[in-house]
């Protein structure tokens, strides 16, 4: 599993935002890492990847209001970092659909998701657990 | 300078095999030949106070190691996607450095991660060599630095 309890804000909807994050994400990557012919697993790629561009939007909208109602003070830092994700994402979808489904994009985009998403789960939102924790 | 950049590579190293990959332990010794001969080398660019590269060396034990535990799937070879979350750690880790030295008086900024080996053709101020030793394998650093001409007077 990728997902790890460690990862809990305790936060009710950005966790089970996370876990369903998670759980997409994983399920992408057993169908980019599965064996077989490469051009058979792209519709699949390109549901989940589909999914991923719209759910990654909603969740970070959703995880800045909650940041907001707090007043997070790492807020506008926090943005920026989803920002430069929602660009990455959407640039790598544009030269993969220009490429026409090249595979290795899209295995760098997997490796690279897999690192960022754990990272920022991890530690920059627990950063936000941290200080709703310290305000009781 | 030295010491401090040094400690700070470590101490960044340490929290994000923590955090990342439930490694609680890692010890770090200077290290003037590197002895790992397949490795996967990420070089991340300095630019600002600091000006150069530091170039991480995963050999291939560690880096299949440190997917694994990040995917829970087994992998026994380095290709792109092994080198592409490799190269976002690296770039995580270097991140924290900054951020952690940005405390202080040095303001500096990370380039993208590149897949290349050390440039042994340029001469830097500041240069060493680190091993660090984890669970999983080693990882080994090498820090090559100048300060920006502002930084000189």
């Amino acid at each position: 599993m990728l997902w790890k309890d460690q990862y809990e804000l305790g936060v009710p909807q950005i966790d089970a935002q996370h876990k369903e994050l998670f759980r997409r994400v994983e399920s992408f990557l057993q169908v980019l890492r599965s064996g077989g012919n490469w051009e058979e697993k792209v519709p699949k790629l390109n549901e989940t990847l589909e999914f991923m561009k719209r759910y990654v939007v909603e969740h970070f909208h959703d995880e800045e209001e909650y940041q907001r109602s707090i007043n997070y003070p790492g807020y506008e830092a926090h943005k920026q970092i989803h920002n430069g994700m929602v660009i990455y994402v959407q640039e790598v979808t544009k030269q993969y659909e220009a490429s026409g489904n090249k595979e290795d994009l899209m295995q760098q985009f997997g490796g690279r998701l897999l690192a960022w998403l754990i990272n920022h789960v991890a530690a920059e939102d627990q950063r936000i657990a941290d200080y709703a924790k310290g305000r009781g | 300078m030295m010491d401090k950049l040094y400690k700070a590579f470590v101490d960044a190293t340490s929290h994000v095999f923590q955090l990342m990959l439930n490694i609680p332990e890692i010890s770090a010794h200077p290290e003037k030949t590197l002895k790992c001969d397949e490795a996967v080398d990420i070089a991340i660019g300095i630019v600002g106070d600091l000006q150069g590269e530091v170039v991480y060396r995963f050999p291939v034990a560690t880096s299949l190691n440190m997917v694994k535990i990040m995917s829970g799937m087994e992998f026994d070879a380095v290709d792109v996607f092994v080198t592409s979350a490799i190269s976002e750690v690296a770039n995580i880790i270097s991140g924290n450095v900054l951020t952690a030295l940005s405390g202080g008086d040095l303001r500096c900024d990370i380039l993208p991660p590149v897949q290349q080996k050390p440039d042994e053709g340029k001469a830097y101020e500041i240069e060493s060599s680190c091993c660090i030793c984890t669970a999983i394998g080693e990882i080994c650093l090498e820090i090559r630095l100048n300060r920006a001409s502002h930084m000189l007077h």
